[in-house]
Protein backbone atom coordinates (compact mmCIF):
# COMPACT_ATOMS: atom_id res chain seq x y z
CA UNK A 1 0.00 0.00 0.00
CA UNK A 2 1.13 2.84 -0.91
CA UNK A 3 1.64 5.98 1.92
CA UNK A 4 2.01 9.29 0.20
CA UNK A 5 2.93 10.89 3.89
CA UNK A 6 6.05 9.05 4.16
CA UNK A 7 7.25 8.64 0.21
CA UNK A 8 6.78 11.96 -0.27
CA UNK A 9 9.67 13.26 -2.93
CA UNK A 10 12.47 15.56 -1.61
CA UNK A 11 11.83 18.42 -3.79
CA UNK A 12 8.16 18.72 -3.19
CA UNK A 13 8.71 20.76 0.11
CA UNK A 14 9.89 23.06 -1.77
CA UNK A 15 7.25 23.37 -4.43
CA UNK A 16 4.90 22.85 -1.67
CA UNK A 17 6.14 26.12 -0.99
CA UNK A 18 5.96 27.65 -4.24
CA UNK A 19 2.71 26.62 -5.54
CA UNK A 20 0.81 26.03 -1.80
CA UNK A 21 -0.31 22.93 -0.93
CA UNK A 22 -4.20 23.68 -2.17
CA UNK A 23 -2.99 23.79 -5.35
CA UNK A 24 -0.92 20.94 -5.33
CA UNK A 25 -3.78 18.82 -4.12
CA UNK A 26 -6.32 19.89 -7.05
CA UNK A 27 -3.43 18.53 -9.51
CA UNK A 28 -3.19 15.36 -7.91
CA UNK A 29 -7.11 15.47 -8.75
CA UNK A 30 -7.04 16.19 -12.34
CA UNK A 31 -6.31 12.91 -14.50
CA UNK A 32 -8.80 10.70 -11.47
CA UNK A 33 -11.41 13.68 -12.76
CA UNK A 34 -10.71 13.91 -16.59
CA UNK A 35 -10.75 9.76 -16.48
CA UNK A 36 -14.08 9.58 -15.02
CA UNK A 37 -15.58 12.64 -17.06
CA UNK A 38 -14.19 10.26 -20.14
CA UNK A 39 -15.73 7.30 -18.60
CA UNK A 40 -18.91 9.17 -18.66
CA UNK A 41 -19.08 10.32 -21.76
CA UNK A 42 -18.19 7.30 -23.45
CA UNK A 43 -21.04 5.31 -21.67
CA UNK A 44 -23.57 8.20 -22.41
CA UNK A 45 -22.68 8.34 -25.98
CA UNK A 46 -23.30 4.64 -26.22
CA UNK A 47 -19.25 3.43 -27.38
CA UNK A 48 -19.63 1.15 -24.59
CA UNK A 49 -22.59 -0.41 -23.97
CA UNK A 50 -24.05 -0.55 -20.02
CA UNK A 51 -23.58 -4.36 -19.76
CA UNK A 52 -19.78 -4.16 -20.24
CA UNK A 53 -19.59 -0.78 -18.21
CA UNK A 54 -22.37 1.56 -16.92
CA UNK A 55 -21.70 5.19 -16.68
CA UNK A 56 -20.56 6.20 -13.36
CA UNK A 57 -23.96 8.47 -12.67
CA UNK A 58 -25.84 4.94 -13.28
CA UNK A 59 -23.88 3.58 -10.58
CA UNK A 60 -24.41 6.56 -8.29
CA UNK A 61 -28.24 6.49 -8.65
CA UNK A 62 -28.09 2.65 -8.63
CA UNK A 63 -26.36 2.43 -5.05
CA UNK A 64 -29.24 5.09 -4.19
CA UNK A 65 -32.07 2.69 -5.03
CA UNK A 66 -30.16 -0.12 -3.01
CA UNK A 67 -30.15 2.13 0.10
CA UNK A 68 -33.72 2.94 -0.63
CA UNK A 69 -35.08 -0.38 -1.00
CA UNK A 70 -32.94 -1.42 2.39
CA UNK A 71 -30.17 -4.15 0.97
CA UNK A 72 -27.29 -2.05 0.54
CA UNK A 73 -26.33 -0.79 3.89
CA UNK A 74 -27.45 -4.40 5.56
CA UNK A 75 -25.23 -6.39 3.36
CA UNK A 76 -22.23 -3.70 3.75
CA UNK A 77 -22.67 -4.02 7.60
CA UNK A 78 -22.65 -8.11 7.06
CA UNK A 79 -19.42 -7.70 5.25
CA UNK A 80 -17.62 -5.60 8.17
CA UNK A 81 -18.87 -7.30 10.77
CA UNK A 82 -16.72 -10.48 9.20
CA UNK A 83 -13.57 -8.30 7.95
CA UNK A 84 -13.60 -7.21 11.93
CA UNK A 85 -14.04 -10.76 13.76
CA UNK A 86 -11.48 -12.55 11.38
CA UNK A 87 -9.01 -9.76 12.31
CA UNK A 88 -9.90 -9.93 16.01
CA UNK A 89 -9.47 -13.45 16.24
CA UNK A 90 -6.56 -13.86 13.79
CA UNK A 91 -4.85 -10.72 14.98
CA UNK A 92 -5.36 -11.96 18.61
CA UNK A 93 -3.69 -15.47 18.07
CA UNK A 94 -1.10 -13.92 15.63
CA UNK A 95 -0.01 -10.99 18.62
CA UNK A 96 -0.03 -13.62 21.43
CA UNK A 97 2.16 -16.49 19.20
CA UNK A 98 4.05 -13.60 18.23
CA UNK A 99 5.09 -12.22 21.77
CA UNK A 100 5.87 -15.72 23.00
CA UNK A 101 8.21 -16.22 20.63
CA UNK A 102 9.49 -12.95 20.74
CA UNK A 103 10.40 -13.49 24.57
CA UNK A 104 11.28 -16.61 24.59
CA UNK A 105 13.68 -18.99 22.63
CA UNK A 106 12.07 -21.82 23.60
CA UNK A 107 9.13 -20.78 22.40
CA UNK A 108 10.70 -19.68 19.40
CA UNK A 109 12.62 -23.38 18.66
CA UNK A 110 8.92 -24.93 19.12
CA UNK A 111 6.99 -22.73 17.21
CA UNK A 112 8.33 -20.82 14.84
CA UNK A 113 8.92 -22.86 12.54
CA UNK A 114 5.55 -25.04 12.42
CA UNK A 115 4.00 -21.28 11.87
CA UNK A 116 6.96 -20.65 9.02
CA UNK A 117 5.19 -23.63 7.26
CA UNK A 118 1.96 -22.46 7.55
CA UNK A 119 2.58 -19.39 6.28
CA UNK A 120 4.13 -20.69 2.94
CA UNK A 121 0.30 -21.61 2.12
CA UNK A 122 -1.30 -18.83 0.28
CA UNK A 123 -3.97 -18.12 2.49
CA UNK A 124 -6.43 -18.79 -0.67
CA UNK A 125 -5.12 -22.06 -1.39
CA UNK A 126 -7.21 -23.45 1.79
CA UNK A 127 -10.26 -22.31 0.90
CA UNK A 128 -11.39 -25.47 -0.55
CA UNK A 129 -10.51 -26.78 2.56
CA UNK A 130 -12.31 -24.45 4.29
CA UNK A 131 -15.48 -24.90 2.45
CA UNK A 132 -15.10 -28.82 3.17
CA UNK A 133 -14.69 -27.99 7.44
CA UNK A 134 -16.80 -25.63 8.01
CA UNK A 135 -19.54 -25.35 4.81
CA UNK A 136 -20.54 -21.69 3.57
CA UNK A 137 -21.68 -20.68 6.51
CA UNK A 138 -20.28 -17.26 8.35
CA UNK A 139 -17.75 -19.84 9.95
CA UNK A 140 -15.64 -20.39 6.55
CA UNK A 141 -15.60 -16.22 6.05
CA UNK A 142 -14.13 -15.61 9.49
CA UNK A 143 -11.84 -18.57 9.36
CA UNK A 144 -10.37 -17.62 6.03
CA UNK A 145 -9.94 -13.95 7.09
CA UNK A 146 -8.02 -14.82 10.35
CA UNK A 147 -5.78 -17.18 8.86
CA UNK A 148 -4.87 -14.26 6.79
CA UNK A 149 -4.10 -11.71 9.06
CA UNK A 150 -2.69 -14.32 12.02
CA UNK A 151 0.65 -14.37 10.17
CA UNK A 152 1.48 -10.84 9.32
CA UNK A 153 0.74 -9.89 12.66
CA UNK A 154 2.70 -12.84 14.00
CA UNK A 155 5.60 -11.95 12.07
CA UNK A 156 5.38 -8.05 12.47
CA UNK A 157 5.44 -8.75 16.25
CA UNK A 158 8.11 -11.55 16.38
CA UNK A 159 10.14 -8.70 14.32
CA UNK A 160 9.39 -5.77 16.54
CA UNK A 161 10.25 -7.64 19.70
CA UNK A 162 13.40 -8.55 18.61
CA UNK A 163 14.10 -5.52 17.20
CA UNK A 164 14.12 -3.52 20.49
CA UNK A 165 17.59 -2.04 21.17
CA UNK A 166 19.72 -4.05 23.68
CA UNK A 167 21.03 -0.78 25.34
CA UNK A 168 17.45 0.06 26.26
CA UNK A 169 17.04 -3.39 27.55
CA UNK A 170 19.80 -3.12 29.58
CA UNK A 171 19.08 0.07 30.97
CA UNK A 172 15.90 -1.55 32.42
CA UNK A 173 17.29 -3.86 34.07
CA UNK A 174 20.37 -1.49 35.60
CA UNK A 175 16.96 0.77 36.95
CA UNK A 176 15.21 -2.39 38.39
CA UNK A 177 11.98 -2.96 36.38
CA UNK A 178 10.55 -5.93 36.83
CA UNK A 179 9.64 -7.91 33.89
CA UNK A 180 6.07 -6.38 33.66
CA UNK A 181 7.25 -3.30 33.79
CA UNK A 182 10.43 -3.86 30.99
CA UNK A 183 7.29 -5.73 28.65
CA UNK A 184 5.44 -2.72 29.37
CA UNK A 185 7.38 0.68 29.17
CA UNK A 186 10.46 -0.70 27.14
CA UNK A 187 9.78 -3.75 24.86
CA UNK A 188 5.95 -3.18 23.48
CA UNK A 189 6.84 0.69 23.09
CA UNK A 190 9.96 -0.64 20.77
CA UNK A 191 8.01 -3.30 18.91
CA UNK A 192 5.44 -0.92 18.20
CA UNK A 193 6.22 0.60 15.10
CA UNK A 194 6.79 -2.86 13.37
CA UNK A 195 3.51 -4.29 14.53
CA UNK A 196 1.13 -1.24 13.69
CA UNK A 197 3.36 -2.20 10.52
CA UNK A 198 1.85 -5.51 10.80
CA UNK A 199 -1.78 -4.55 11.65
CA UNK A 200 -1.64 -2.57 8.42
CA UNK A 201 -0.52 -5.17 6.24
CA UNK A 202 -3.11 -6.92 7.86
CA UNK A 203 -6.06 -5.10 7.28
CA UNK A 204 -5.64 -5.31 3.74
CA UNK A 205 -5.27 -9.35 3.56
CA UNK A 206 -8.27 -9.40 5.78
CA UNK A 207 -10.03 -7.16 3.45
CA UNK A 208 -8.56 -9.55 -0.14
CA UNK A 209 -9.71 -12.53 2.31
CA UNK A 210 -13.18 -11.11 2.94
CA UNK A 211 -13.69 -10.55 -1.00
CA UNK A 212 -13.16 -13.76 -2.33
CA UNK A 213 -14.99 -15.66 0.41
CA UNK A 214 -17.81 -13.66 0.01
CA UNK A 215 -17.07 -14.57 -3.72
CA UNK A 216 -16.92 -18.09 -3.91
CA UNK A 217 -19.20 -18.58 -1.12
CA UNK A 218 -21.94 -16.51 0.76
CA UNK A 219 -25.80 -15.77 0.73
CA UNK A 220 -25.71 -12.66 2.17
CA UNK A 221 -22.58 -9.23 2.03
CA UNK A 222 -21.97 -7.25 -1.02
CA UNK A 223 -19.61 -9.66 -2.50
CA UNK A 224 -22.73 -11.81 -2.71
CA UNK A 225 -24.71 -8.79 -4.02
CA UNK A 226 -21.93 -8.84 -6.65
CA UNK A 227 -22.31 -12.60 -7.67
CA UNK A 228 -26.16 -12.26 -7.54
CA UNK A 229 -25.89 -9.18 -9.78
CA UNK A 230 -23.89 -11.61 -12.29
CA UNK A 231 -26.35 -13.34 -12.58
CA UNK A 232 -28.57 -11.06 -14.23
CA UNK A 233 -26.07 -8.81 -15.81
CA UNK A 234 -26.69 -6.05 -13.15
CA UNK A 235 -23.28 -4.36 -13.92
CA UNK A 236 -23.82 -1.85 -12.69
CA UNK A 237 -24.20 -3.25 -9.50
CA UNK A 238 -21.20 -5.44 -10.21
CA UNK A 239 -19.18 -1.90 -10.31
CA UNK A 240 -20.54 -0.31 -7.19
CA UNK A 241 -19.95 -3.49 -5.28
CA UNK A 242 -16.25 -2.88 -6.53
CA UNK A 243 -16.01 0.68 -5.53
CA UNK A 244 -17.70 0.16 -2.18
CA UNK A 245 -15.02 -2.74 -1.82
CA UNK A 246 -12.00 0.35 -2.68
CA UNK A 247 -13.89 2.90 -0.17
CA UNK A 248 -13.88 0.82 2.76
CA UNK A 249 -9.97 -0.47 2.39
CA UNK A 250 -9.09 2.97 1.63
CA UNK A 251 -11.27 4.25 4.75
CA UNK A 252 -9.60 1.27 6.77
CA UNK A 253 -6.40 2.22 5.80
CA UNK A 254 -6.57 5.89 7.08
CA UNK A 255 -7.90 4.60 10.50
CA UNK A 256 -4.72 2.58 10.68
CA UNK A 257 -2.64 5.34 9.43
CA UNK A 258 -4.15 8.06 11.67
CA UNK A 259 -3.45 4.93 14.86
CA UNK A 260 -0.04 4.93 13.67
CA UNK A 261 0.02 9.03 13.51
CA UNK A 262 -1.22 9.03 17.19
CA UNK A 263 0.79 6.17 18.63
CA UNK A 264 4.03 7.26 17.38
CA UNK A 265 4.25 10.83 17.81
CA UNK A 266 7.26 10.27 19.55
CA UNK A 267 9.13 8.63 16.09
CA UNK A 268 10.97 10.56 14.14
CA UNK A 269 9.33 9.32 11.19
CA UNK A 270 5.94 10.83 11.69
CA UNK A 271 7.05 14.14 13.82
CA UNK A 272 6.61 16.06 11.28
CA UNK A 273 2.19 14.82 10.91
CA UNK A 274 2.49 14.97 14.71
CA UNK A 275 3.35 18.59 15.16
CA UNK A 276 0.79 19.81 12.80
CA UNK B 1 31.75 8.12 56.84
CA UNK B 2 30.51 4.89 55.20
CA UNK B 3 31.26 2.74 52.32
CA UNK B 4 29.32 3.13 48.66
CA UNK B 5 31.00 -0.10 47.31
CA UNK B 6 33.87 -2.41 48.66
CA UNK B 7 35.65 -4.92 45.89
CA UNK B 8 37.70 -7.40 47.04
CA UNK B 9 38.89 -10.14 44.92
CA UNK B 10 37.31 -9.47 42.18
CA UNK B 11 37.98 -11.89 38.88
CA UNK B 12 36.20 -11.97 35.49
CA UNK B 13 37.32 -13.95 32.00
CA UNK B 14 35.91 -14.04 29.01
CA UNK B 15 36.20 -17.84 28.04
CA UNK B 16 40.30 -18.01 28.37
CA UNK B 17 40.59 -14.31 28.40
CA UNK B 18 40.89 -13.05 32.20
CA UNK B 19 39.97 -9.24 31.85
CA UNK B 20 39.81 -8.46 35.46
CA UNK B 21 42.65 -10.44 37.92
CA UNK B 22 42.02 -9.94 41.41
CA UNK B 23 40.76 -6.31 42.02
CA UNK B 24 40.57 -4.48 45.23
CA UNK B 25 38.36 -1.22 45.25
CA UNK B 26 36.81 0.92 47.96
CA UNK B 27 34.87 3.77 47.87
CA UNK B 28 33.44 6.28 50.13
CA UNK B 29 30.06 7.25 50.16
CA UNK B 30 30.53 11.54 48.81
CA UNK B 31 33.64 10.26 47.45
CA UNK B 32 34.42 10.69 43.89
CA UNK B 33 36.81 7.85 41.62
CA UNK B 34 38.08 8.30 38.87
CA UNK B 35 39.46 5.17 36.62
CA UNK B 36 41.66 5.42 34.09
CA UNK B 37 42.88 3.02 31.60
CA UNK B 38 43.46 2.32 28.28
CA UNK B 39 41.13 0.96 25.82
CA UNK B 40 40.55 -2.91 26.67
CA UNK B 41 42.10 -3.14 30.34
CA UNK B 42 39.02 -3.83 32.10
CA UNK B 43 37.47 -0.71 33.29
CA UNK B 44 34.28 -1.21 31.25
CA UNK B 45 34.31 -4.49 32.53
CA UNK B 46 34.40 -3.89 36.00
CA UNK B 47 32.08 -0.81 35.82
CA UNK B 48 29.68 -3.84 34.33
CA UNK B 49 30.19 -6.01 37.38
CA UNK B 50 29.51 -3.06 39.45
CA UNK B 51 26.57 -2.45 38.08
CA UNK B 52 25.51 -5.73 38.03
CA UNK B 53 24.86 -6.53 34.35
CA UNK B 54 27.60 -9.06 34.08
CA UNK B 55 28.29 -12.29 36.28
CA UNK B 56 31.69 -12.16 38.07
CA UNK B 57 33.73 -15.31 38.49
CA UNK B 58 35.05 -14.62 41.82
CA UNK B 59 35.96 -12.10 44.65
CA UNK B 60 32.56 -10.10 46.18
CA UNK B 61 30.94 -6.44 45.91
CA UNK B 62 29.64 -5.10 48.96
CA UNK B 63 27.80 -2.40 47.72
CA UNK B 64 24.01 -1.69 46.83
CA UNK B 65 22.11 -3.63 45.18
CA UNK B 66 21.20 -1.27 42.28
CA UNK B 67 23.56 1.34 41.71
CA UNK B 68 22.67 4.12 38.91
CA UNK B 69 24.67 4.39 35.98
CA UNK B 70 24.83 6.77 33.09
CA UNK B 71 26.03 5.25 30.15
CA UNK B 72 27.95 6.76 27.14
CA UNK B 73 24.99 6.84 25.10
CA UNK B 74 22.13 8.97 26.65
CA UNK B 75 19.25 5.82 26.31
CA UNK B 76 16.25 7.70 26.90
CA UNK B 77 13.20 5.80 25.55
CA UNK B 78 12.10 7.94 22.41
CA UNK B 79 8.84 6.90 23.29
CA UNK B 80 8.46 8.81 26.65
CA UNK B 81 8.48 12.69 27.50
CA UNK B 82 11.32 13.49 29.54
CA UNK B 83 9.59 13.37 32.88
CA UNK B 84 8.33 10.11 32.13
CA UNK B 85 11.90 9.18 31.60
CA UNK B 86 13.09 10.08 34.40
CA UNK B 87 10.68 8.77 36.39
CA UNK B 88 11.16 5.51 34.85
CA UNK B 89 11.47 2.47 38.06
CA UNK B 90 9.89 4.97 40.54
CA UNK B 91 7.00 4.23 42.46
CA UNK B 92 3.81 5.60 40.88
CA UNK B 93 2.86 8.07 43.43
CA UNK B 94 4.97 11.53 43.33
CA UNK B 95 6.74 10.33 40.50
CA UNK B 96 6.20 13.14 38.25
CA UNK B 97 6.98 15.96 41.16
CA UNK B 98 10.50 14.03 42.10
CA UNK B 99 11.26 13.83 37.71
CA UNK B 100 10.14 17.49 37.82
CA UNK B 101 12.94 18.41 40.85
CA UNK B 102 15.56 16.14 39.19
CA UNK B 103 15.07 17.59 35.69
CA UNK B 104 15.38 21.12 37.60
CA UNK B 105 18.21 20.21 38.76
CA UNK B 106 19.63 19.90 35.40
CA UNK B 107 17.97 22.89 33.93
CA UNK B 108 15.57 21.09 32.04
CA UNK B 109 12.83 21.83 33.96
CA UNK B 110 10.66 23.52 31.34
CA UNK B 111 10.33 20.42 29.28
CA UNK B 112 8.81 17.81 31.15
CA UNK B 113 6.57 16.91 28.52
CA UNK B 114 8.72 17.59 25.86
CA UNK B 115 10.19 14.28 23.52
CA UNK B 116 14.21 13.33 23.67
CA UNK B 117 14.29 13.49 19.65
CA UNK B 118 13.83 17.79 20.72
CA UNK B 119 17.18 17.55 22.31
CA UNK B 120 20.46 18.29 21.70
CA UNK B 121 23.36 15.76 22.54
CA UNK B 122 24.24 17.42 25.78
CA UNK B 123 20.86 17.77 27.53
CA UNK B 124 20.11 14.39 26.54
CA UNK B 125 23.31 13.40 28.55
CA UNK B 126 21.82 15.66 31.39
CA UNK B 127 18.20 14.00 31.35
CA UNK B 128 19.95 10.43 31.71
CA UNK B 129 22.20 11.94 34.54
CA UNK B 130 18.51 13.76 36.04
CA UNK B 131 17.10 9.83 35.56
CA UNK B 132 20.12 8.44 37.53
CA UNK B 133 19.95 10.78 41.07
CA UNK B 134 16.85 10.78 40.60
CA UNK B 135 17.06 7.17 42.50
CA UNK B 136 19.02 8.53 45.43
CA UNK B 137 21.79 5.94 44.79
CA UNK B 138 24.67 5.50 46.87
CA UNK B 139 26.32 5.08 44.14
CA UNK B 140 26.76 6.52 40.78
CA UNK B 141 28.53 4.83 38.27
CA UNK B 142 29.70 6.95 34.97
CA UNK B 143 30.73 5.23 31.98
CA UNK B 144 32.56 8.03 30.09
CA UNK B 145 29.41 9.96 29.53
CA UNK B 146 30.72 12.87 27.98
CA UNK B 147 32.80 11.01 25.39
CA UNK B 148 30.13 11.74 23.14
CA UNK B 149 30.04 15.59 23.39
CA UNK B 150 31.70 18.57 22.14
CA UNK B 151 34.44 20.42 23.78
CA UNK B 152 32.05 23.12 25.36
CA UNK B 153 29.54 21.16 26.38
CA UNK B 154 31.59 18.82 27.92
CA UNK B 155 33.09 21.36 30.12
CA UNK B 156 29.31 22.62 31.15
CA UNK B 157 28.53 19.28 32.26
CA UNK B 158 31.57 18.68 34.13
CA UNK B 159 30.62 21.13 36.06
CA UNK B 160 26.78 20.02 36.49
CA UNK B 161 28.38 16.78 37.69
CA UNK B 162 30.63 17.90 40.23
CA UNK B 163 27.59 20.14 42.11
CA UNK B 164 25.13 17.70 41.88
CA UNK B 165 27.42 14.90 43.27
CA UNK B 166 28.48 17.63 45.80
CA UNK B 167 25.01 18.07 46.28
CA UNK B 168 23.58 14.13 46.51
CA UNK B 169 26.57 12.85 48.07
CA UNK B 170 26.63 9.51 46.28
CA UNK B 171 29.75 7.21 46.04
CA UNK B 172 31.10 8.15 42.25
CA UNK B 173 33.13 5.74 39.83
CA UNK B 174 33.83 7.84 36.45
CA UNK B 175 34.98 5.58 33.91
CA UNK B 176 37.03 8.08 30.96
CA UNK B 177 40.16 7.87 29.58
CA UNK B 178 40.54 11.57 29.88
CA UNK B 179 43.04 12.92 32.24
CA UNK B 180 42.21 16.36 32.68
CA UNK B 181 38.75 14.99 33.41
CA UNK B 182 40.63 12.57 35.66
CA UNK B 183 42.22 15.75 37.52
CA UNK B 184 38.91 18.59 37.73
CA UNK B 185 36.51 15.73 38.83
CA UNK B 186 37.91 13.46 40.78
CA UNK B 187 38.87 13.40 44.35
CA UNK B 188 41.21 9.89 43.60
CA UNK B 189 41.77 8.51 39.90
CA UNK B 190 43.07 5.05 39.93
CA UNK B 191 44.64 3.70 36.81
CA UNK B 192 43.88 0.20 35.51
CA UNK B 193 46.31 -1.85 33.85
CA UNK B 194 46.21 -5.85 33.02
CA UNK B 195 43.08 -6.21 34.72
CA UNK B 196 43.85 -4.73 38.06
CA UNK B 197 44.23 -1.37 39.70
CA UNK B 198 47.67 -0.33 39.39
CA UNK B 199 48.29 2.76 40.59
CA UNK B 200 46.12 5.64 42.83
CA UNK B 201 46.59 9.01 43.32
CA UNK B 202 44.59 11.06 45.59
CA UNK B 203 43.65 14.74 43.79
CA UNK B 204 44.27 17.93 45.85
CA UNK B 205 41.77 20.84 45.95
CA UNK B 206 44.27 22.77 44.30
CA UNK B 207 45.29 20.54 41.64
CA UNK B 208 41.09 19.80 41.08
CA UNK B 209 40.68 23.75 41.01
CA UNK B 210 42.83 25.21 38.05
CA UNK B 211 44.75 23.06 35.00
CA UNK B 212 47.38 25.31 35.12
CA UNK B 213 47.97 24.98 38.42
CA UNK B 214 51.67 22.80 39.39
CA UNK B 215 50.38 20.54 40.91
CA UNK B 216 47.74 19.75 38.03
CA UNK B 217 50.93 19.33 36.07
CA UNK B 218 52.87 17.10 38.00
CA UNK B 219 49.28 14.54 38.40
CA UNK B 220 48.95 15.06 34.70
CA UNK B 221 52.81 14.16 33.97
CA UNK B 222 52.13 11.35 36.74
CA UNK B 223 48.99 10.21 35.44
CA UNK B 224 50.29 10.06 31.69
CA UNK B 225 53.35 8.20 33.04
CA UNK B 226 51.25 5.33 34.49
CA UNK B 227 48.99 5.39 31.35
CA UNK B 228 51.96 4.15 29.06
CA UNK B 229 52.37 7.85 27.44
CA UNK B 230 55.01 9.13 29.53
CA UNK B 231 56.75 12.55 29.16
CA UNK B 232 59.66 11.73 26.24
CA UNK B 233 56.21 11.48 24.37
Amino acid sequence: MSDLSIATPVYSQATARRTGSGNRQLLSWLVPAVLVLAWEALARFGKIPPYILPAPTKVISTAISLVRDGTLIPDIGISLLRAASGFVIGGSIGFAFGVAVGFSRTAGLLLDRTILMLRAIPFLAVLPLVIVWLGIGEGAKIFLVAFGVAFPIYMNTVLGIRQVDPKLVELGRVTGLSTGTLIRRIILPGALPSILNGVRYALATAWLALVVAETIAASSGIGFLAMDAREFLRTDVIVLVIVIYAAIGVAVDSVAKLLERRLLAWHPNYAREANR
Amino acid sequence: MTAAVTVRGLRRSYGDRTVIRSLDLHIERGEFVVLLGESGCGKTTLLRALAGLDPIDAGRIDGPARPAVVFQEHRLLPWDSLWRNVALGLPEKDSRRRAETALAEVGLGDRLDDWPRNLSGGQAQRVALARALVQQPKLLLLDEPFAALDALTRIKMQSLVRALVRKHQPGVLLVTHDVDEAITLGDRALVMRDGAIARGHAISAAASGHRSHPEAIALRDRLLADLGVGADA
